[in-house]
């Protein structure tokens, strides 16, 4: 395997922006991730694209307004958990050494897709799905297993939520760059009990780009090397009928897959961006992560740790809660915002002193199989 | 007048005790498949025997939606119920008496047939638990 650097990044700002398609808000991120890397974007041998609704020819059609023409390109769609994908995909091509340079292009419109208005559900056809299971609905349902058997009170769902959304007030890029308290978040309107719209991400249209080569052609432009120490996708196992739900042995299993391909465990990350589309999903996720121990996510977020400043800072984006989740796009842009503050470019919410961080992104639903059905993994190093 | 037609016909099986739900349980491993599976996803079997599925349910946990989804209006309850005696876990709708009823984990259900929506001038009907009101209790 062939070591593979970040040499460029771009997105445009999350919100709603129903005059934009997706392909343009795609042009706008790979223009900025072309302008970042300081290439001619036909130097760019294989490009990759990530969306999830009314998808087709996506990478195409982006890339045919930069000059990029006659490449071999792919669009992938893995639910949630789609930009990651398409991230790996775009990984294993360079560390393998079937090309040098690539992109990554992920894009959704949420406010103008066919789903627009619509809580996000499991697959069409899906038993579980049809009897009214939505994702808000499923981590509902871990979140009330979480307040029986953990000792959580509704205050410590609500808690993600705040703090991201402290975090995302320095985010130019967030679309809710204000402070909630815990009061609004509860007293906010009831989507799924005890899932209130406050614990939900917002309605959100993006994009992110990332342009990936090999070490040795990225001398070529820079001296400073964005190192992608780990990329994993892994899809979710049956479940034991039994298993206690708060658990997430896929997550788990996929961490550690990455950390092992790193060569770097838990304890070593200085930043992580995870997928919190709905509040309590943030704390399950530092379980599954082992940033903590199994259980002890309440005294893990009482220390401060999730915090910018703290131990492990999560999200200091804002998270999805703040940018809201255009599917396709969320999986590549935790990728340019861990870059960022690798670089030390992350402005008013630099994680000082970053030199390793991860990007997951997970997603997906169905009936017989673990929740998330599919996660992506990403760590980086300076 | 419509007629009554069942959600997912496959799922259920007339019995002297009236609509029950039925599974596959693999021969080899014991593995209950819900909805049914020709091969045993556990340990790829293919001997499987058909299951009648206990109407008592335990509530592991619940949530209830408090906006439409799709053909379903709101406030709709769904719940993950186990069923100790087939080893499995489902999920399935759960029966609110008014709209500030509400549920608490280790309930115990029983599985009733219910109407899930309406199909033009026809009545879909699917299973839906409700709690098992204790002697003496709320």
């Amino acid at each position: 395997m062939r070591e593979v650097v970040v040499l460029g990044i771009g997105q445009t700002t999350f919100g709603k922006t129903p005059e934009y398609t997706a392909i343009q808000l795609g042009v706008k991120a790979a223009k900025a991730a072309i302008k970042d890397a300081g290439i001619d974007p036909r130097e760019l041998q294989v490009c990759y694209g990530s969306r999830v609704y009314d998808a087709t020819q996506t990478i195409e059609d982006i890339m045919k307004n930069l000059g990029v023409t006659e490449r071999e390109m792919h669009n992938c769609e893995n639910a949630c958990a789609s930009g990651g994908t398409a991230f790996n995909l775009l990984y294993k091509d360079i560390a393998n050494g079937v090309y040098d340079i690539g992109i990554v292009v992920g894009c959704e419109s949420m406010t103008t897709c066919s789903k627009a208005g619509q809580l996000v559900g499991a697959a069409p056809g899906d038993l579980n799905g049809t009897m009214g299971i939505t994702m808000p609905a499923n981590h509902a349902l871990t979140a009330h297993r979480m307040m029986a058997t953990r000792g959580i009170t509704l205050e410590d769902i609500a808690y993600p939520s705040v703090k991201n959304h402290r975090h995302g007030i320095l985010n130019p890029y967030a679309q809710y760059r204000k402070v909630l308290t815990t009061e609004q978040v509860l007293n906010a309107r009831m989507i799924s009990d005890p899932i209130t719209t406050l614990m939900c991400c917002p309605v959100s249209d993006g994009a992110a780009a990332a342009i990936l080569c090999t070490k040795e052609y990225a001398r070529k432009h820079t001296t400073r090397f964005i190192k992608v120490a780990a990329s994993k996708v892994l899809t979710a196992s049956y479940l034991p009928w039994d298993l206690d739900t708060v658990t997430r042995p896929t997550l788990t299993k996929l961490a550690y897959m990455a950390y092992e391909a790193a060569g770097i465990g838990p304890e070593g990350l200085d930043l992580i961006e995870l997928h919190d589309a709905f509040s309590p999903e943030e704390l399950y996720t530092y379980e599954a992560l082992g940033l903590c121990k199994v259980g002890e996510c309440l005294s893990f977020i009482r220390s401060g740790n999730a915090e910018i400043g703290g131990k492990h800072p999560v999200n200091p984006s804002g998270g999805l809660l703040s940018l809201g989740h255009p599917l396709g796009a969320s999986g590549v842009r935790v990728v340019c915002e861990v870059t960022q503050h690798l670089r030390g470019e992350a402005g008013e919410r630099q994680v000082q002193g970053a030199k390793t961080g991860m990007a997951e992104m997970v997603g997906g639903y169905l009936t017989g199989l673990g929740s998330p059905a599919v996660g992506s993994i990403t760590i980086l190093s300076a | 007048m419509g007629k009554q037609v069942l959600f997912w016909p496959e799922l259920f099986k007339e019995t002297d005790k009236g609509l029950v739900l039925v599974a596959n349980k693999c021969k080899k491993c014991g593995a209950v498949s819900f909805p049914k599976n020709e091969l045993c996803v556990f340990c790829l079997g293919e001997e499987m025997e058909e299951v009648e599925l206990s109407r008592k349910g335990i509530l592991y946990s619940y949530t209830i939606t408090r906006v439409p989804v799709d053909k379903w209006t709101a406030p709709h309850a769904i719940g993950q119920i186990s069923i100790p005696e087939n080893q499995l876990r489902i999920v399935a709708p759960l029966i609110m008496e008014d709209e500030n009823d509400t549920f608490n984990i280790g309930d115990e259900l029983e599985m009733e047939i219910a109407k899930y929506w309406d199909d033009g001038d026809n009545e879909v009907m699917g299973y839906k638990y409700r709690p098992v009101k204790k002697k003496g209790g709320k």
